[in-house]
């Protein structure tokens, strides 16, 4: 059966080494870190929990998390509906079905940096494409990116844009895993497609809702790139997530402690937020 | 009519999806002028805006450096990721289980915490502006691993009992029989591996400041959010049109794997 | 295997970095026109001094030249001598040691004190008494204006109060028959970066509160009513709609296009304006605005970029001699007529030899004028944040109307004095 004892030890060294250096290492000393005032120039010192009485009273990293829940309300919901909606109208006999699966998914190859370029160029005031087939009807033109109550949703509803081919298709997998003879038989007693839908497909694709619900609430706390390209964070920080918030205050500022700080208590966040969902996604079944 | 219903609201949701694209590229190719009022094609295209933004940035340089780093990236975690997968379905070893759990547990581990004592580790071992900085962490993917090792399981234990009788090593057995076979799994890791550094923004904004290093997205965006665009949108377009085209050309050869990488990217978490 | 690559490239990096270090190199900021000024100083300077020959490189591209400069301290990659740090930086970089103190150098003292009035040596003088940066070169910020909008209006100088400006934004104000702005007296970027404050905010305190601080003695000191005075101008002027919120796209420059009458601008507009401008166009340059209750000379902001010496130069007195010649009467006037930015120095306007460049260069005299009144930023660790705090509360106030004047510089001081005591 075995050969040498060498081999498997030899076979995982990488991830070892690898473990070691980028992911111990890291969160031991990003712990360290916490405790002290380093802008990398000059040598670290300790501090106590000054950056932690500091975090507690920067009402602008609240107003981070705060925006970074207002994308997520706004973006996860968007996501599941959208997704559900083309997934069920895909998952019949129809042509071209890969025309449009491929249509829905390009967005989603696409590196989010083009996506956010272009949107920018939409959801410009005066000539942005979106306001002009607004104003074509008649309807008064939007600040997108302009209106701070308005800004972050504009951010969310282009993240939905970008994702919602990835999800389309993994409903799409999540249905066709649905027995056929469900549906059969609930034709027999005569249900409406709604009450097909509300007690036999959703339930059976539960656990792809929970899926995307944790995949986008993932990438719904990494959302940096969209805001640091168009709006920069503004207008009155109505877009600034709490990564570009790290960010800002790690590699702008160089407050390497501070950020590691905000690093670890947002990575709590995370984390609680992700256990809450899947007892609360879980439970609702 | 139903059916005609379901292509009626499938077309307007492929426009959607599709139209910026195409807007995109006719944008930037028309006149700055005609920007504003464009919907379809513009009067008098020109590739005036492509000759600028290669005039202002270094953008095949950026393009080969995005390639290097991606495909070193992707043969790394190919090997590493087989070899790891490899040992945790079909070898025995002290701390198996351990392994598999801590590889599971990292990949949920939010990189917010480590970003920044990555980038210090990267500063120490003199990686900063370097390739360097940008391949070595990200050469070890947690996924990667876990899909191998899904993979590795319905390949039928037989295969493997009969190489090492005839006396193949293990190394040999991975690269020569299993690798063979294992072509979906192969495609599935290169091609999420290759996407995710292919499309990764803000380690290289973190790790490279010299222009002549910078990757594809990274010069793109500091192009866009920076002053030397001179906020002309033309030539905006023009660099995030540059910067989609190899992945959409990849996409239309291999659509469907791309489309199978992800999803399966999906089930797997 | 990666540790025995990242070992290889570790030590192969700091190799490189120690062959560097046994001649002097000098960065210097990488625009066309200063590399080719610092490459003909240093060519002479080789040729004078065959044993002692300094290197010369333009600071590496990338995203800004201060990251560069943070990645060599961090790499020990430093030049001997960078010329174009931006004299709000220095403390940071003096604070963990690693710049030369020039005051202990023979003979720094005259020579500061022949080239700078006692102000500026008093403004580059750290906390801990100690100066370690040469003060090299300005470019004042100041409004440039659109003479011929000004004569349509009837003003045949341009507007020297709030009440002045305000009066003849009112007069400017254009718009079309659809109802949209076409014409404003000026712009302000109504970006939050923090160093667009130089363009509007800070130049305008200086000049109302005659070369006032931000910090001083590590205390905020703008909570005071010429900030408040500050807010409340910039505030009125978007409130009317004088000046415009959306980003004015740069596809055709909205000055020289008359959309706007005046821009808070350095002499780079020059070159710039001379090199774009349409027939029959004509410009000036006056001080900002200030109060009306205001006498004398307004201050302003001047974009001051400074001289350091690391402290892994391997040969300070070279590096000083090198100073002293580069910073010579001779080279400012080469620097001046090269870059076409202002050495700071105080005989910029009495001495002959810069006289007769003015003289050749109008546009350039009022900032010849200007430089006697020209403040750099404070002294302070922070002060990048500071001023993004401001910004902050600039962007709220002034641009959003969502707080009034007092409340913003309120805020603004509060969460300053919560950085410093941090």
């Amino acid at each position: 059966m075995k050969k040498t004892k060498l081999t498997p030890y030899l076979m995982i060294l990488p991830y070892v080494i690898f473990f070691i250096t980028f992911i111990s290492f890291p969160v031991i000393f990003s712990f360290i870190l916490m405790f002290h005032k380093w802008n990398i120039i000059a040598p670290m010192q300790f501090i106590g929990l000054s950056n932690f009485y500091h975090l507690f009273h920067d009402s602008l990293f609240f107003k981070s998390l705060l925006n970074t829940l207002i994308f997520l309300i706004v973006h996860i919901p968007l996501q599941i509906i959208i997704a559900l909606f083309f997934a069920v109208m895909l998952n019949q006999k129809i042509r071209f079905i890969g025309f449009f699966r491929a249509a829905y998914f390009l967005p989603v190859i696409v590196s989010g940096v083009v996506v956010t370029i272009l949107w920018q160029q939409l959801y410009g005031f005066e000539s942005g494409m979106l306001n002009r087939f607004l104003s074509a009807f008649g309807i008064a033109k939007v600040g997108w990116l302009e209106d701070s109550n308005l800004a972050m949703m504009s951010i969310a509803i282009m993240a939905t844009w970008k994702n919602v081919g990835l999800y389309i298709i993994l409903f799409l997998a999540g249905l066709q895993t649905v027995p056929n003879y469900l549906y059969e038989a609930a034709d027999l007693e005569g249900a409406t497609s709604w009450q097909k839908f509300r007690y036999i497909t959703l339930p059976m694709i539960n656990p792809t809702v929970f899926m995307v619900v944790i995949l986008s609430t993932i990438g719904g706390f990494s959302l940096f790139i969209e805001p640091y390209v168009m709006t920069g964070g503004g207008p009155l920080n109505s877009t600034l997530s709490a990564v570009l918030y790290i960010y800002k205050q790690g590699f702008f500022f160089y407050h390497m402690g501070y950020a590691s700080t905000l690093g670890f208590f947002f990575a709590g966040i995370i984390l609680v937020v992700i256990v809450i969902q899947k007892k609360f996604v879980e439970r609702d079944a | 009519m139903k059916k005609f219903i379901t292509y009626l609201i499938l077309s307007i949701g492929a426009i959607v999806f599709v139209y910026p694209f195409f807007w995109m590229l006719s944008a930037s190719v028309a006149p700055e002028s005609e920007i504003s009022k464009l919907v379809l094609l513009p009067n008098s295209p020109s590739l005036n805006n492509y000759s600028q933004v290669i005039d202002k940035i270094p953008i095949f340089r950026a393009l080969c450096n995005s390639l290097l780093v991606s495909s070193i990236i992707t043969i790394g975690v190919l090997l590493f990721s087989s070899m790891i997968g490899y040992a945790l379905s079909y070898l025995e070893f002290k701390g198996k289980n351990l392994l598999f759990y801590i590889i599971v547990f990292t990949m949920t581990l939010p990189f917010q915490i480590t970003l920044i004592p990555q980038y210090i580790l990267v500063v120490k071992f003199g990686m900063v502006d370097s390739y360097l900085g940008l391949i070595v962490p990200y050469l070890i993917s947690g996924l990667g691993i876990i899909i191998f090792r899904q993979y590795f399981k319905t390949i039928p234990i037989d295969m493997i009992d009969a190489a090492r009788i005839d006396g193949c090593g293990e190394f040999r057995i991975l690269f020569t029989i299993l690798w063979p076979n294992a072509v979906p799994a192969i495609i599935t890791v290169a091609i999420l591996t290759f996407m995710g550094s292919w499309n990764e923004v803000l380690w290289p904004i973190i790790v490279i400041r010299k222009e002549e290093l910078m990757t594809m997205p990274q010069l793109v965006t500091l192009f866009a959010v920076g002053g030397r665009a001179e906020s002309q949108l033309g030539v905006k377009l023009a660099a995030a049109a540059m910067l989609a085209l190899p992945i959409v050309v990849a996409y239309s050869f291999f659509q469907k794997y791309f489309i199978q990488s992800m999803a399966s990217s999906g089930m797997k978490n | 295997m990666i540790i025995a690559v990242s070992i290889a490239s570790f030590t192969i990096s700091s190799c490189h970095s120690k062959t560097a270090n046994e001649k002097l190199v000098y960065w210097s900021s990488n625009n066309t026109e200063e590399i080719q000024f610092g490459k003909e100083v240093i060519q002479e300077w080789n040729k004078n001094h065959p044993d002692n020959e300094i290197v010369f490189q333009p600071v590496p591209e990338g995203q800004s030249s201060e990251e560069v400069i943070l990645a060599a301290v961090v790499g020990k990659t430093t030049p001997s001598i960078y010329g174009n740090m931006w004299q709000g930086d220095v403390e940071q970089y003096a604070r963990a040691g690693k710049l030369i103190a020039l005051d202990t150098l023979p003979g720094f003292n005259e020579f500061i004190y022949s080239r700078c009035d006692s102000s500026v040596v008093k403004e580059v003088t750290s906390i801990d008494g100690h100066i370690y940066q040469l003060p090299w070169k300005i470019n004042p910020i100041m409004m440039i204006y659109n003479v011929d909008i000004f004569h349509e209006i009837g003003y045949d100088k341009p507007p020297r109060t709030y009440s002045e400006f305000l009066r003849a934004a009112e007069k400017i104000k254009k718009v079309d028959k659809n109802g949209y702005s076409v014409r404003w007296i000026g712009y302000v970027e109504v970006l939050v970066t923090w160093w667009q404050r130089f363009f509007d905010f800070y130049p305008f305190y200086l000049a109302a509160s005659n070369g006032g601080h931000l910090i001083e003695k590590g205390n905020v000191a703008f909570n005071n009513k010429y900030a408040i005075e500050t807010f409340a101008f910039l505030k009125t002027l978007f409130d009317n709609k004088y000046l415009p919120r959306e980003r004015l796209s740069a596809r055709q420059d909205a000055f020289l296009s008359s959309a706007i009458a005046t821009r808070f601008t350095g002499p780079w507009e020059i070159s710039h304006a001379d090199k774009f401008k349409p027939e029959g166009f004509h410009y000036d340059f006056a001080p900002l605005p200030v109060p009306d209750d205001f006498i004398g000379e307004p201050y302003t902001y001047g974009d001051t970029k400074n001289i350091v010496i690391f402290n892994t130069c391997p040969n300070v007195t070279t590096a000083w001699n090198f100073l002293k010649t580069m910073l010579s009467e001779k080279n400012d006037y080469k620097f001046l007529r090269i870059t076409s930015q202002l050495p700071r120095r105080k005989d910029l306007i009495s001495n002959a030899l810069f006289l007769k460049y003015f003289e050749e260069h109008p546009k350039m005299l009022p900032f010849a004028k200007q430089s006697k009144y020209v403040k750099g930023p404070d002294i302070s660790e922070i002060l990048k944040e500071v001023f993004d705090m401001i910004s902050q509360q600039f962007e709220a106030c002034v641009v959003y109307g969502k707080i009034t004047p007092e409340q913003a510089v309120n805020e603004a001081a509060k969460a300053t004095q919560l950085l410093l005591l941090k």
